[in-house]
């Protein structure tokens, strides 16, 4: 009984490790947002979908609400814009991880991709297009794409780091629970 | 012995009655030997600096760290310095503008937090809000000329929309002739920092480097204040007016701190969106 209690106060702590890198990581991608007056990649798009793939759909949803309404403050957008968006694909890409996709980089790419790829279009028809200002395709080919671009490629960077910390507590939490108690069911 | 005690004498007493001189032998080895005791000199002072070093090497060590920190500190006292040089400077030039217009009401500097991600007309957020006395469409400006308008407004924080936005228009005119035009964003100029002077006479004699000031008719901006400079003149689409390529004052780019004109003479009583 007091194993029982041990192990779970263990995998309790584990989990507040693996959560607080995450809400540092989410912190330093806004931070990072919001500095300098240069164009640069969406990261906290890669950042909640790389998250959400290793979370359940309720964390998962958290993270995306989080995440987005980060993103409407540091893009100057409506707050809950990009919010719904993010908690739509987080929620998508927790399931898709848990019923189907394997824990691959090409998978979280193809993701990311999707995303931006939807996040953009409605930036460009919702905040630009819909204006009807000369020249607003400049918008598209100076801003959205580019930025588009660089995201995917963050992507790549966000997939190892999430996935380090994920497993780290993971395959810590596991092997500590082996010592404890061979013989316990892990899952 | 004796003998040589005598000849001692003796050369005792010719060294007394040449009186200062010296005795040519006596000088001829004082050259002869003079290298020698460059060297010996030499030796005994470094075997002193060692054994010096030796015996005082804690009370040098001491002197030494004590002299860092002494350094260290002048070196932070001289950024400090530096940097209060730096916002000296900047205040003054704030303060040139109440000095130059008499009629604004201006706020304290604010700092500018940061600018607003991929966004290509450089809208960006101050330190100031609605309990700084800032209301929704004041004026921003800094010590080079016009920036924009309060788009956002909360408590503390403010969003400034920059005049490279289409989405404002202001009056503009030349500082000489007075010609008047529409100075507003474009997003093909935005990309380059520019803005663009609209509506003006087909004729215009505009010329590059010419500067552009505010009208104040519309009562959103204030009158007579700079915006910035003409870069390029060019006929529009259908050829019936020209605008011209216009080069903000403030280096919207790289913007620290601005002041917001919070009332003047002739400002509109009620701003809404749409004006």
């Amino acid at each position: 009984m007091q194993n029982r209690k041990h192990q779970k106060r263990s995998y309790a702590v584990l989990q507040t490790i693996q959560w607080i890198l995450f809400a540092g990581l989410i912190l330093l991608c806004y931070l990072f947002e919001t500095s300098g007056s240069y164009h640069k990649p969406l990261v906290l798009i890669p950042a909640a979908l790389c998250i959400a793939s290793h979370t359940g759909e309720i964390q998962a949803m958290t993270v995306g609400a989080v995440c987005g309404l980060l993103l409407d403050l540091a893009c100057g957008k409506l707050p809950g814009c990009n919010a719904i968006l993010l908690v739509i694909f987080c929620v998508m890409v927790s399931l898709l991880y848990r019923y189907l996709l394997k824990q691959k980089l090409l998978n979280m790419l193809f993701l990311i991709t999707i995303c931006v790829f939807v996040q953009g279009f409605v930036d460009y028809v919702f905040y630009y297009a819909i204006w009807n200002y000369p020249d607003v395709e400049l918008i598209l080919e100076n801003v959205i794409i580019p930025c588009g671009i660089m995201t995917i490629i963050s992507g790549i960077v966000f997939y190892f780091v999430v996935k380090k910390i994920a497993e780290s507590c993971q395959s810590h939490r596991i092997q500590k629970l082996e010592k404890m108690n061979p013989f316990s069911d892990l899952d | 012995m004796l003998c040589l005690l005598a000849l001692l004498t003796g050369v005792m007493v010719y060294a007394v009655f040449i009186g200062g001189y010296t005795i040519s032998a006596v000088g001829l080895f004082k050259t002869i030997t003079a290298p020698l005791q460059n060297l010996s000199n030499a030796i005994s002072e470094r075997v002193e600096y060692g054994l010096d070093l030796y015996r005082n090497a804690e009370n040098y060590y001491q002197e030494n760290r004590e002299l860092r920190q002494e350094i260290n500190k002048i070196h932070t006292q001289l950024a400090d310095y530096e940097e209060t040089k730096a916002e000296l400077e900047r205040l003054e030039a704030f303060i040139g503008i109440k000095e130059k217009h008499s009629d604004y009401s201006m706020t304290a500097p604010f700092d500018v937090i940061g600018y607003v991600a991929n966004d290509i007309y450089l809208s960006f957020m101050i330190d100031g809000g609605s309990e700084d006395g800032i209301s929704l469409y004041d004026t921003v400006v800094s010590d080079l000329g016009l920036v924009g308008v309060i788009t956002e407004l909360s408590e503390h924080v403010s969003t400034v929309t920059t005049i490279l936005s289409p989405e404002l228009s202001v009056a503009a005119c030349t500082s000489s002739s007075r010609e008047k035009g529409v100075l507003t964003g474009s997003v093909a100029l935005a990309s380059e920092g520019l803005c663009k002077l609209e509506y003006l006479e087909k004729d215009t004699d505009l010329k590059k480097e010419k500067i552009i000031l505010t009208t104040g008719e519309n009562g959103l901006f204030p009158g007579g204040y700079v915006i910035g400079y003409v870069k390029d003149v060019a006929m529009d689409d259908k050829g019936l007016t020209a605008y011209a390529s216009i080069e903000p004052a403030s280096d919207l780019k790289n913007l620290s701190m601005v002041v917001v004109i919070t009332d003047f003479n002739g400002k509109a009583e009620h701003i809404d969106a749409e004006s």
